[in-house]
Order: C-alpha cells, then structure tokens, then sequence
C-alpha cells in the first residue's frame, strides 16, 4: 500500500523453490521508493542478502538466471516489462525453479 | 464375460508406448501395441508384453506400512506393521513439519519418469523450500547428454535421423537395438535403414546387440572415448580437411578470435566477439551484417594482441591426436581410426542439399551418436563433448541425415523453440514445459554451498545427487552444518540404481532420521523406510504425462503425439492415486496453493483451468483441466479415454530445426576458463583441493582411475556396464517372464574375454569372484570373444536381495556396487560418477 507521508509502497514478496533455503523465510514484507521497479526490488534484495543471493539468482548484472521467475499480483513479469515493471501495492513471487531433467 | 479394450500407455520403462489393454470381467488378460501410436506403431518389447505380470504380482504392497524395528541396514528386517492411510499422513506431515523452518532438511527423489509423480514431486518440494530435488536416477547416464545437447543442438536428447542417414557411428550406446527413447519406433526405423544400406559402426567395448547388427565392432578400451574423437578429428580436419565450411563460419563461434589468455576478443563497446573478415581484411563484432568471410584459420593481430580463430585452434588442438597416438590410448588400431574417419568424412557428404516438402536443406547423411557409456567416467564430459564436435565440424546437428535434437521445438498446442543468447551462442533449449533445462551454458556462478549435494561446486552440471553419499559422512568439511533429515522417494530403487559402493549409500541413508516413499514391491531402497505407501502399478494409473514422449519421442517428420494414460482395471482397494496422495500431503503441510502455483507454470495452466487456490481436486479433475487447457474445451480426459491420444504432424522446420534456429552452436567452450576461474576463487578461500583440468574451452583425454590402476594396483581388467533391452530401467525384474528371458539367454552372467578366461583356467559357467576396490562378490562366468579383452562386461540392473523381490533375489551383479564413491571419480563438471572400475576375477 502506498502511504501519503512516506510516497512509498510495501511490498510483500514470497520466495519459493530453492530461494526459502537460501534467504532463510518464506516472505517479507518491503518498504520501496514509490515508482520503484522488480530491478530495485531485486537491488534492495542483493544489499539484504548479498552474495549468496546475487550468485544463484543473477547469470550476470541485469540478467535472471533462466530457473528464476518473477511473478508481479500473478503476473510473470517476462510478459510485463521485466525487472522494469513498476511496483503499486503489489504481492512479488520470486520462484526458484528445479531444473526438469532425466537421465 | 464382458470384454473390453482399453487404449492407455506402457510403463514398463520410461518410453510410454501406445497399447491396447484387453479386460475381460475386470482382469487384464492381454497386452498388445496400439497401431495407432507414433511412439511405437503398434510394436511391442518382450517387457511390455510382460507388464500385466506386474499387475497381478503376489507380493505387490496395498496398504501404507511402518517399520518398528528402528535399525535400518542393507539386511535388516524393518519388522513392517500395516497401518491406515491417515497415520501414515500424519506422521508424515508430522515429520515434514519439524523441519518447516529450515526446508533444506529435506530431499526428494522425483525420478518416477513414466508419469506425472516425475515432477509432482518436485513441484512438491519445491513448494516446501528445499533444493535437494533429484529429477534424474542414474549415477552417469543424462549427466552430460542434456547439459550439452540443450547448448548444442537445442532439446532435450539426441538421434541420429535414421530416415536419411548413411553412415552412422554408435559410441557407448545401443541406439535403436537395445535402448534409448522411442525405442520401439526407431527400431523400425533402424531395421528400414540398415535394409537401405546405412553403414553401422559400434565403438563399444562389449559386443553386445548393436555390435551384433552392425557392419563393424570396434572394440575400445573403456574411458577414451575423448581419444578416439579427437583422432577421428584428426584426420578429419588436419589430414583429409573435411568440415563444414560455412557452416562453421556462420552458425557456429569457429571464427570467433581469441586471445593469449584463452578469452575471446571483444569490442571494447559493446563487449561482443570480435571475428576476422577475410573480405576485407578487417576485424568485426560476430554479428555485424557487413560480415562476408569469417576467417577460420591464421593469426591476426588486433590493438596490439595476437588472437587466433577458434577453429585455428580447436585444428591444432587436435593435432596432438594422430591415429597413432589415439591407439596406445583406446587401443583400436590406427588404421581403423583413420579408414572410419574417412568413410564417415565421404559419407557426410558436405556442402549437400535435398528438398523435403518444397524445403531446401543441407543434407548430411552421416553422424556420431553417443549416450550413457561415454558419459560414466570422470572426465566424462569431455568425454562426451569430443563426440559432438565431430557432428559440428560437419555441419551434421539437425539436418536430415546428421544428429537430430529430440523435442527441441514444436508448434502445437504451444509454439516453443530453442533461440540464441549470450554472445550470439545458443542458450536457451527448446522444451514444451516451460521448466528449466539443463545446460551447461553458461552456467551458474560459484558460490560457497548451503547444497549438501554441492551443487555450487559445479557450476556446469544439471545433477548432482551422486555427492550425497560423501558429503553425508563428513558434512563439516564442505562447509555444511546441517544434514538431510527427512528423505521422500518415489517407487524406484536409488539404492541399487543411482549411487556406487553400496556400503557408503548404506551410511548416507542410516544418517536420515526419517525416510518415507512409495513401493510397488518392497525393493531394497524401501528397506530404509520409515513409511511406505503404496503405488499403483501403470495398468492402475491416470498420467497427465505419460512417458517421455514430451521429451525423447521419435525424430524426423513422423507425426508427434500427446498421450493421457488411464487406467485398465481400477487400483486394488487400499491403493490411492499418487497424485492424490501428493495433494494430501502439500494440503497438510498449508503448502498446496503454492503447489497448485507450481504446477500451474508447469503445464502452461491458464483461466479458466488453472488450479485455484483454496481448492481441492481429484486427480480426474486435474488431468481433465489440463487436457482442455492444452487441447480444447471438447479434448478433456473423457476425449483421451476414448480415443487414447492426439497425433501432431510436424512440419519441416519443427523436424529438421537446423537452418532455423537463430543462434550459433559451440566448438570453443570459453565459458568453461570463466567458470574454472569462479570456481577457484570458491575452493581457495574454503580450503578444498580441487581438480580444474576439466575447465578447459577444448576437450582434452584424460584416464579414469581405473585406466591407472590396472597397471599398477592389482587389478587386471575394467569392469563396464551394458543394457539389456528387455531388463531396460529394470522395471521386470522380478517378473517371471523377464526372468525366465534373462535365464534363457545368460543374462545373468558377467562377460570375460576367451583368452583371459583360458589364462584364468575360468570356463563358460564357472562361478568366479569378482572383485572390485571396494566390493567382492560371487559372479557366472560367460565367455565370450565379444567383450574387449581388458574387459568385463556387466549387463541389467540385477544382484536383488530383498525379500519383496523373491523372483529377483541373488540373481546377476549389481554393477554400481562395485565402483568406488570418492570425489576422485567424479566428474568435476557433469557430476557423473565414474562407472568403470579396475576389478579382479578368480575362482
């Protein structure tokens, strides 16, 4: 929700697969600039929980690795704007995905 | 008597063939396959006919059981007491959520392939938090295949285009004879070829059903396959300067410069490859439109560095390999090499084209196919990567004739397709579920592990179980300070099946506190469980995915197909679907939305079908939303029961996707220096030793272990393992006609040369001792010439000794319980544990 005094908005992320392990919990709520986006969202997560999150979830600076997906209110932000996708009141699911495999 | 047909899938192995199912008054009385389906065209194997013995097994499990016996070891009675279904939940739920604040805890075997349970149980654990999620089953085999056929050819597995091929070249594998998806449609394929006049050449070192069929058997010395590649091109590149020009030059990095250090050259802008144009003598970024020829060989120089194709390179490389050289190493005699070199560089007939369908192709009848044995050693990538390249040199990756990419693209019900990425490289495979692929570009970042597989350490690898067992006997030294506590499997045997030196697996699972899972028969992984819940057998089952259809189906233009398996006789009372059982778990726990969440990505679940949150469904429910979702509102499960499955015509862009995909192919892994780099940093500041001679951007033989130690420890002779194709994934052993098979044809043997045998004083049918570093066992002897004479030959998945399985108990070797499970004999880019082993016999 955005509040008048602050011009910020809270965020409630979910992190799911892998991720739960690697951050320590299942969500947390997210105090943001508003106007801020799934990068600055991800940036904010990066200085929280530094390399051993940047490692498994970025292949290199702006790029998701290909088993991390975002979801924005249940939308995948691949089909909306990517980490540019501006943040409103919003519920973000990070999913960190087994790789499908065989053998 | 009421009679009936009923159109559903096998599951006697992970392939999923159409059949036809007769019931007469509620039993299943016969079995045969559906003409109908693209997956076999009406063809059957010995095991699918045999699946219904399955069925009506005595000693199958229908009711959830405890162990009360509270010590587990590889012959300890658990003292099974039946309970109900809610106490077996609960406890289970109970156990699961002790451990709800730190999921890690937790690891899951998914492997259950001929249906949905594969990754209903990773969706499952995933939805619980925890990384330790093992979708594969083998300790070797898919360890490198997929990580480098979604890098270099775009899906998930590879064929040879047995349709137009003339020249085709199996090493380590039994393609289209005794193995491999689709089996039962490319073996036709395989016969119509062979009847045309395709050439067969079998590098194996045991002579087994494809050296039996073929024109030729090279018998080669196990671990050096890279060696005889990298020979073969040798002589291809250096000596008889067969490649495929153009196509190196434009749809691959062969011209791509690089540097002193190994790197590519970039533009300093935009950080992309540079490349030489020969045109007009000027250096260009790769993708520049002005580009006309791409340099591939000499040495330029560019703001004061010297750089070099990558193809200048991988040919001198190569150079170090003559025919000589490769057969001190491999053993097959240089002139082999040489002549199958040539041969397979006519053949490929480069610079070729055919019209199929008004389409204009290049046409490269000739290819190299390889599966699990190249990939069981520890350099088992390099290993395997050697035998691709000579496929990319020749333009020969998915094209008619060449090696074919399985399932890397298609049109309907949905569009996906493999495309290009970093550095103008294929990056992302094609696969009809929008999961995440193995590959082994570019890789991940290495980091310090929370995994207790390691999975960190392996930057390149898509699996990563087979360090369980080491990591679980010293946990401190990786740097963990937890362990596995709860673990859940599917009906498969991990035991047995996906690790080596049993006695280590055996103190891996002692660690776990709790471990639950589910059994057809009470195999000998169940004898580790706490719980066990029982499975229905296939005949019993709905599957939304039924097979590997959607993952390894028939090459070429032959239709595609989706299947939905249905059940022939309904589950004995007491027996819950799985899917069901899964769902009751994930409600349980308060984890079924994010479940539901999962599994909704997974199968492109949109509104109105999606799963909905606060819901609960039934497995028929579900199957049906995903069939209409996928197919149509009039194509629900009702649709599939009736008329079994949906055939999809490909196109010639879906089957031949070659001159299609917008992306360049590897034959200089840069990447791997990066990573190598990465990696080093981790180690050094953990304190590990670790072994870099893998990181390197071109494919290199090194020995296995075993190559060493037969010449100094003792040992005389390698052990290897091969397949049967009617104890395939070992879905029958204790099936009475399978064994009956196995007993009829010397299954149960272990293959030792004539001569060694005649220097042993062993003869046909003597029982021996087979001993290996680490396990000494009882064996048949079956003499043989077929079989190299370094070697011993280890077929099926036998040496069963649990009490569920009485048809199965003290026949045949348990081949992995002979290999050593030491970080020494990992791949330290596949994670594949070596599966050759120094080994003595005696009597």
């Amino acid at each position: 929700m955005m509040t008048e005094e602050t011009s910020t908005v809270a965020v409630r992320v979910k992190f799911m697969g892998d991720l739960r392990a690697v951050i320590g919990k299942r969500d947390e709520t997210m105090t943001l600039p508003q106007g801020s986006t799934v990068g600055d969202l991800f940036a904010s997560l990066c200085r929280s929980y530094g390399e051993p999150f940047v490692s498994r979830v970025f292949s290199k600076a702006g790029a998701l690795q290909h088993y991390v997906l975002v979801f924005v209110n249940g939308e995948n932000i691949k089909e909306a704007g990517g980490l540019g996708r501006r943040l409103e009141e919003s519920e973000v699911e990070i999913i960190m995905l087994p790789m499908f495999e065989g053998g | 008597m009421e009679s009936n047909w009923v159109l559903t899938s096998c599951g006697m192995c992970y392939v999923g063939c159409g059949i036809r199912v007769r019931v007469d008054d509620g039993v299943v009385t016969g079995i045969e396959g559906d003409p109908n389906h693209p997956q076999n065209r009406g063809k059957m194997c010995a095991k699918g006919k045999a699946g219904f013995m399955n069925l009506y097994n005595p000693h199958r499990l229908k009711t959830p059981l405890k162990r009360t016996n509270p010590k587990k070891g590889l012959h300890e009675d658990p003292k099974w007491q039946e309970i109900s279904w809610d106490e077996a939940l609960s406890t289970i739920t109970e156990r699961l959520g002790a451990i709800r604040e730190d999921p890690k805890k937790l690891y899951v075997q998914a492997w259950e392939v001929i249906g949905d349970n594969f990754y209903w149980l990773l969706a499952l654990g995933s939805a619980f938090g925890t990384p330790h999620l093992m979708g594969n089953a083998s300790a070797t085999c898919g360890k490198v295949i997929h990580p480098v056929e979604f890098f270099s050819g775009g899906g998930f597995h590879q064929q040879p285009d047995l349709h137009y091929c003339k020249y085709l070249v199996l090493v380590g594998t039994q393609f289209a004879i005794a193995a491999r998806g689709a089996f039962n449609h490319i073996l036709l394929d395989m016969a119509e070829a062979r009847a045309r006049g395709m050439k067969l050449v079998v590098v194996d070192p045991v002579g087994g059903f494809a050296a039996s069929k073929a024109d030729e058997w090279v018998p080669i010395r196990p671990g050096t396959d890279s060696a005889f590649a990298l020979g073969m091109l040798h002589v291809l590149l250096n000596e008889a300067e067969i490649y495929d020009k153009k196509f190196l030059q434009h749809r691959t990095n062969a011209p791509y410069l690089v540097g002193p250090q190994g790197r590519y050259l970039r533009d300093p802008g935009s950080g992309k490859p540079m490349i030489y144009d020969t045109a007009d003598r000027s250096a260009k970024i790769f993708d520049d439109p002005a580009v006309k020829e791409p340099a591939l060989t000499g040495s330029y120089d560019f703001e004061g560095l010297k750089a070099r194709p990558a193809f200048a390179l991988l040919r001198e490389h190569v150079s170090r390999y003559s025919p000589e050289k490769v057969e001190e190493i491999t053993t097959v005699p240089a002139k082999t090499l040489r002549r199958v070199a040539r041969e397979f560089g006519e053949a490929v007939s480069i610079g070729a084209t055919m019209m199929i369908d008004g389409v204009e192709l290049p046409s490269r009848p000739a290819c190299v196919d390889w599966a699990k044995g190249p990939q069981g050693h520890k350099h088992g990538f390099h290993q395997s990567w050697a035998l691709k390249l000579i496929n990319i040199v020749t333009g020969a990756v998915n094209v008619p004739g060449g090696i074919l990419s399985t399932a890397a693209a298609g049109k309907k019900p949905f569009l996906w397709w493999p495309d290009g990425g970093t550095d103008g490289l294929l990056e992302d495979g094609g696969h009809i579920l929008p999961l995440p692929h193995p590959k082994a570009f570019p890789g991940r970042t290495p980091t310090r592990p929370i995994r207790m597989d390691l999975a960190e350490l392996f930057p390149l690898a898509p699996h990563f179980h087979t360090l369980l067992p080491i990591t679980s006997e010293d946990p401190g030294r990786w740097g963990l300070d937890y362990r596995i506590e709860v673990m859940l499997h599917a009906p498969t045997n991990s035991l047995l099946g996906s690790f080596g030196d049993l006695k280590k697996v055996e103190r891996f699972y002692q660690t776990i506190p709790f471990i639950f899972g589910f059994a057809i028969e009470i195999n000998e992984t169940n004898l580790f469980d706490d719980i066990v819940l029982p499975f229905p057998t296939y005949l019993e089952r709905y599957d939304f995915v039924a097979g590997t259809g959607l993952l390894i189906p028939h090459c070429g233009k032959d239709d595609w197909f989706w299947q939905v398996r249905q059940p022939a006789v309904a589950p004995p009372e007491g027996i819950r679907y799985p899917q069901e059982v899964i769902m009751e778990i994930a409600a349980r726990l308060g984890i079924l939305d994010d479940f539901y969440r999962l599994i909704n990505h997974a199968f492109r679940m949109k509104e109105p079908y999606a799963l909905e949150a606060g819901r609960r469904y039934s497995v028929t429910e579900v199957i049906d939303r995903m069939a209409r979702c996928w197919f149509g509102e009039d194509r629900g499960l009702p649709w599939f029961q009736e008329n079994g499955l949906v055939r999809i015509p490909r196109d010639v862009e879906e089957a031949y996707i070659g001159p299609f995909i917008d992306a360049r192919l590897p034959v200089y892994l840069e990447h791997f220096l990066q990573r190598g780099e990465e990696l080093k940093e981790v180690t050094d500041k953990m304190g590990l030793e670790w072994d870099f001679s893998d990181y390197v951007p071109l494919p290199e033989w090194l020995p296995c272990p075993a190559y060493d130690a037969v010449k100094h420890d003792g040992f005389d002779l390698i052990a290897v393992h091969f397949k049967f194709p009617y104890v395939y994934g070992s879905y029958g052993n204790d099936n009475p006609w399978i064994d009956e098979l196995c007993e009829n044809t010397g299954a149960y043997g272990v293959l030792i040369h004539s001569d060694v045998a005649k220097a042993k004083g062993i003869a046909d049918g003597d029982e021996v001792w087979l001993e290996s570093p680490v396990e000494k066992v009882r064996a048949k002897a079956k003499v043989t010439q077929c079989i190299h004479p370094q070697v011993v030959g280890i077929g099926g998945h036998f040496g069963h000794w649990a009490p569920g399985m009485p048809i199965a108990q003290g026949k045949g070797v348990n081949f992995n319980a002979l290999l050593p499970t030491e970080m020494e004999r990992i791949d330290k880019i596949s994670t594949a544990l070596d599966h050759c082993v120094e080994v003595r016999v005696y009597k």
